[in-house]
Order: C-alpha cells, then sequence, then structure tokens
C-alpha cells in the first residue's frame, strides 16, 4: 500500500514537474476560476443579508424591538419603564417611538404614511439615521413644528427618478402638512432629509415625540421602544434578561421583527446559493473531467507501457488522482489569492446595490465547504477518465 | 525456459477471423539467445507478445519460468512480468518525463526496493550499458541508440528471468544496431541472459543461437546454430 502510493506519488511528481507547464498552469488557474465562483456568489449573497440586517439594526429596530402587551395599543408610564431599561447592564440606550397614522401632502401631492415621533437625543443613541443627513440638520428635543424626512418619500422633481412613491421633491426649507388620522393637521418645515437605504427608514417622516403627543392627546405612551445593547449578536440573551428584569411587555429581536420580506429575501437568497453552488460543482466537474480525460488519451502509450513493465492499473490511477488533487490544491490556493483580492478591492470599492453599499462576506465555512467539495470532485473527476485508460488492453494502450 | 505449445492467435475484425498464429509449438533454454524472425504479417510480434504476457492467445498451452502463465489473473500477470520479465520495444517506449536513471529504476521502485540500493542498480546497470554519463538526460536529449540502450538497462534492472525485445533496431541505423545487438549478446554471454528477439533482418541472424522461423502464423523451422558461448547460470 505505502510501496504503492510511492510509485502513484513519484510519476505524478515527474508529471507535473517535466510535463507541460502551460497546461498545467491553464488547468491550475481554471480551478483557481471555479473556486472563486464557488465562493464569490455566497460571500456576495452574505453581504447583502448582512447588510439588510445591518441596516435592520441601524435604522429600524435597534437591537431590541419592545412593543404593547397583547391587546394593548401603546407602552403606558414610557419614561419609567425606559429609565428601567437603561439601567439594565449590557444596555446602551433606549429610545422610544410613538406613531401616528397620516397623510403627508406636499404641493398637492398626497401620501398616506405613518408618522414617527421620537426624542431625538435618545435616538441618536439607538439608530444612526442622524449620521446620515444629506441635506439639513437632524431634529432637535424642542422642535415642535418641524420634521426630517426620507430621501425616498422626499423624491424627486422628475418622478421617472423615483423608485417608489413621493412627494414630488422636497428639499429642506419645504413645507409638508399632515393630516392625522383623529382629523389634526399640522404644517411642518422640513428641517432635513436623510438616507440612510433602508427601503422603510427612507419612505419614513419623523417628528419629536413631544409633538406627536401634542398631536394625538397621549402622553408618555410609546408604541415601541428601540434597545440597543453594547454588544451585537447576543439578543436572545438580552431578552430573557430583560423578562428577567421585570419587563412585562412583549420583546422581540430585530431578527424576529425583520422577519417577513427580508426573511423571504435571506431565503430566496439562499436557494440562489444552492443553485449556484451546484452549477459551479458541475462546472468543476465537467471541466476536471475533460482536462484529465483529454490528458489521459494523450498518455495512452505511455499508460501502456506502464502496465507492460509491470505497474499495476491501480498505481497509474493514483498517480492521476494524485496530480489531481495537488493540481486541485494549487486551484484553490490561488483561487484563495484571487478572491482575497477580489474582497479587498470590493472593499475599497464596494459594489452598489439599491439598497446599498455591499460588502462580500466570505464565511470561513463556505470556503472549507468549497475546498472539501472541490477536492471531491476533483478526484471523482479525475478517477474516472485515468481507470477507463489505464484498464484499456495494454497492446490497445500501446499502440494508442 | 518457454515451453509453448499450440499457440493460437484469432483477431475478430468485423465478420473475418484473421488467423495471426495458427498453433505454434516450440521450447526455449535457460541462456539462449533466440531470435524469433519471418517476414511482415508472419505473426513475429504477435507471439513475441503473447510470450511476454502482453497479450493472450486464443488458445494453447504457455509454461514461462517452470509457471502455467495462461492461468495466471490479470494481477497476477502483472506482477510476474514486473518481477521475471523484462522488455525492449521497437521505439523503446521510454516515459518522456522521467530521466534515464528514473525510467531504468522504476520497476525497481514498484518492487519495493529500498532508495539507495535502487538508485545503486540503476546507475550500475547504465554504466554497464555505456550509459554512465547520461543518467540525468531525459528521452528528448538521447539519441535514437541511446534510448534503446536505457530501453535495454530498464528490462534488466529487475535480473529478470528472460527479456523479450521487439525489433528493437527498427529505428536504428545499422552501425547503431550493430552496438544494440553486440549489447544483447555480451548480456547473453557474460550474465548468461535469456533475450528472446524479434527480428526480421536477416543479418540479425548470426547473433542468435536459435532462430525461430515463421511464416504465415506457422512455425516454419528452427535452426540451431552455434552462438556466443556464454556460462551457465
Amino acid at each position: 500500500m505505502i510501496d504503492g502510493l510511492r510509485v502513484s506519488a513519484f510519476l505524478a511528481g515527474k508529471a507535473l514537474q517535466r510535463g507541460n507547464k502551460g497546461t498545467l498552469v491553464l488547468t491550475v488557474m481554471i480551478i483557481a476560476l471555479v473556486f472563486v465562483n464557488l465562493v464569490f456568489l455566497p460571500s456576495i449573497v452574505a453581504g447583502v443579508v448582512a447588510m439588510f440586517n445591518q441596516q435592520s439594526v441601524d435604522y429600524n429596530y435597534g437591537n431590541l424591538v419592545i412593543e404593547p402587551r397583547e391587546n394593548e395599543q401603546a407602552i403606558e408610564g414610557a419614561g419609567v419603564l425606559v429609565r428601567r431599561i437603561e439601567r439594565i447592564p449590557g444596555v446602551l440606550a433606549v429610545s422610544p417611538r410613538l406613531t401616528a397614522g397620516g397623510t403627508v401632502t406636499f404641493h398637492g401631492t398626497s401620501l398616506a404614511r405613518s408618522v414617527i415621533g421620537i426624542d431625538p437625543s435618545e435616538e441618536r443613541r439607538v439608530t444612526r439615521t442622524s449620521t446620515r443627513m444629506i441635506e439639513g440638520v437632524y431634529l432637535s428635543n424642542g422642535d415642535t413644528d418641524a420634521a426630517v424626512i426620507g430621501r425616498t418619500i422626499a423624491g424627486n422633481e422628475d418622478p421617472r427618478l423615483d423608485t417608489q412613491d413621493s412627494l414630488g421633491g422636497v428639499h429642506v426649507g419645504d413645507s409638508i402638512t399632515v393630516t392625522y388620522t383623529n382629523g389634526a393637521i399640522r404644517r411642518y418645515l422640513v428641517k432635513g432629509i436623510f438616507q440612510t437605504d433602508s427601503y422603510s427608514t427612507d419612505a419614513s417622516v419623523f417628528v419629536t415625540r413631544r409633538e406627536l403627543e401634542g398631536v394625538t392627546g397621549r402622553s408618555d405612551q410609546a408604541s415601541q421602544l428601540l434597545v440597543r445593547t453594547v454588544v451585537d449578536g447576543d439578543e436572545e440573551a438580552f431578552r430573557l434578561r430583560l423578562y428577567s428584569y421585570g419587563v412585562q411587555e412583549t420583546v422581540k429581536t430585530w431578527q424576529e421583527k425583520s422577519r417577513g420580506i427580508i426573511g423571504d429575501v435571506t431565503n430566496s437568497f439562499a436557494i440562489i446559493n444552492l443553485i449556484s453552488t451546484a452549477v459551479s460543482l458541475v462546472i468543476a466537474i465537467v471541466v476536471i473531467f475533460i482536462v484529465v480525460f483529454i490528458n489521459t488519451v494523450n498518455r495512452r502509450r505511455q499508460i501502456g507501457i506502464l502496465k507492460a513493465i509491470g505497474i499495476e492499473p491501480r498505481l497509474i490511477v493514483g498517480s492521476y488522482v494524485i496530480q489531481v488533487l495537488v493540481i486541485c490544491g494549487a486551484g484553490a490556493a490561488a483561487g484563495l489569492v484571487l478572491l482575497a483580492g477580489v474582497v479587498q478591492y470590493l472593499t475599497l470599492y464596494p459594489l452598489r446595490f439599491p439598497g446599498g453599499p455591499v460588502l462580500p462576506v466570505v464565511e470561513l465555512l463556505q470556503v472549507a465547504q468549497s475546498v472539501a467539495s472541490l477536492f471531491v470532485v476533483s478526484t471523482i473527476a479525475g478517477y474516472i477518465p485515468a481507470w477507463k485508460v489505464a484498464g484499456e488492453e495494454i497492446l490497445e494502450a500501446i499502440r494508442g | 525456459m518457454i515451453a509453448a505449445e499450440g499457440i493460437t492467435r484469432v483477431y475478430h475484425m468485423g465478420a473475418v477471423d484473421v488467423h495471426a498464429l495458427g498453433g505454434v509449438s516450440f521450447e526455449i533454454e535457460r541462456g539462449e539467445f533466440v531470435g524469433i524472425m519471418g517476414s511482415s504479417g508472419s505473426g513475429k510480434s504477435t507471439l513475441l507478445h503473447i510470450l511476454g504476457l502482453l497479450d493472450r492467445p486464443t488458445s494453447g498451452r504457455l509454461e514461462v519460468d517452470g509457471v502455467d502463465v495462461l492461468g495466471l489473473s490479470d494481477r497476477e500477470q502483472t506482477r510476474f512480468r514486473l518481477r521475471r520479465l523484462g522488455y525492449v520495444f521497437q521505439d523503446y517506449a521510454l516515459i518522456s518525463e522521467l530521466t534515464a536513471l528514473e525510467n531504468v529504476f522504476l520497476s525497481s521502485l514498484v518492487r519495493g526496493a529500498a532508495r539507495d540500493e535502487y538508485l545503486r542498480t540503476a546507475r550500475e546497470i547504465l554504466e554497464e550499458v555505456g550509459l554512465g554519463d547520461r543518467t540525468d538526460h531525459q528521452q528528448y536529449e538521447l539519441s535514437g541508440g541511446e534510448q534503446q540502450r536505457v530501453a535495454i538497462a530498464r528490462a534488466l534492472v529487475n535480473r529478470p528471468a528472460i527479456v523479450f525485445a521487439d525489433e528493437p533496431c527498427a529505428n536504428l541505423d545499422t552501425a547503431t544496431s550493430r552496438t544494440i545487438l553486440d549489447l544483447f549478446a555480451r548480456l547473453n554471454r557474460e550474465l548468461g541472459q535469456t533475450i528472446v528477439m524479434v527480428s526480421h533482418e536477416d543479418w540479425h541472424r548470426r547473433y542468435f543461437c536459435r532462430v525461430v522461423n515463421l511464416r504465415d502464423g506457422l512455425v516454419e523451422g528452427i535452426e540451431d546454430q552455434p552462438c556466443v558461448p556464454h556460462e551457465d547460470i
């Protein structure tokens, strides 16, 4: 067995060392590209998912969302609850939000929207919307006649430039009118316009919670509390911690809140990913099979000679499998270098998706799986043609 | 050493059966340098392939070095070839990616010999065939005669019972052919190496101890002739 391996390794080594270098380099590059193909699309998909997830945390929900108890419309005593939650270890900040339905009108264009009332100073600590102002400035705590609105709802004078319904080109300094569902009508000066690239946030209108309390007549109430934790990724444990500290309202993680359209998008990407991986592996099998097949067919005579001098077919097949594994290893290594270059480039110059810039996320498990699958398919694709040629009659093989 | 009895070989070419060998019987003794001669199409290469276990006869009985080789499985035949037989092909049949030395020691490596041992043996044999200074050259760096001498060294490296040579001088000029035949004769004379060689060149005849003449797949005659004396093994 070990002697056999020694012979196969010897033949493989010499074939690689002294065979056609151009073919060798080409084959390694093909494998490298197949490897990149196996990892790149999943890394982009993972990047898109990561972008959506980050947007969910940064602009929509924070880490956790506290909602009214079952059968209740609002969180009562929001101020006390906010202060209680802020004292829980690991909580960075809490932002109460009050929402009210209404119709927003600008120059005769009306859109039905929920107006969100926020405490600007708290909201700044929980979400990052205040850092994404493209015009004007963010709200201040004392603002009552001002609003900040998203880029999408602000829109453009030319409706062809809009991706969703908009107010037709609102700018800072313009006034918008909000007709609330309770019949109250308010006119707000647009103080700022933000662009977060989050679809839902960019279609929102923010005023201060104090203003909305005045409009709705609700006091010390919140529709939801957004909670930002010091560390991301431990939301489930924090939910239990909030309950253990006596929070009786419903606590949801951002992941739960993001289910629905984001979940559907993520699942759709996962399916696309699976199909892409399967196609890439089939391409890998076909390419490696063709390369090894041509290689073995071209060496039929040599294989015949090896058999004639007493080398068993299994050793000959072994030498081809070792060659394929070495080529595959080199291809995977070259692919890793190539991938690192591409990832580095796309980190500096991210792909701009409609939802925002996407950085590729290369997961170690994905890389390991791709390398493993590449080795498996290479072994199969290398074994079959070598076994076929090595099984030929000696004289037939020698005669080519 | 070799006992062939009623060896036939029929090739089925579509609807036509081609009888390459029609029942060949003869014996070869240990230490002989035997020539199998005949014109093109006489079946001499087919016979050599069968004797060398590169092909199986359609019928007949064949004993090589005391073994009923036709009863061996393919794998057993492969091992038999490795350990007891050596081959020299018409067109050298070297492995192009290996150096002269590597071509020679390959079958020792397959036999599981230690590195020091197979390197020493291969160098000695290459020295023996006059290529001691060409060990690290690849096939493309060697002349036809040198390549054939590497092939002879490869055939001898495992000290085989019999060396089969299939028209080893067919691609060589007369002077180089003479060098190769002299080498065979010397190996036969000095080492007592049994050699079975196919040739159609009449002037080769004088190198052989016995000549098996084939015609249309049948033994036309066997000539015993004075050969270069050799020591008994």
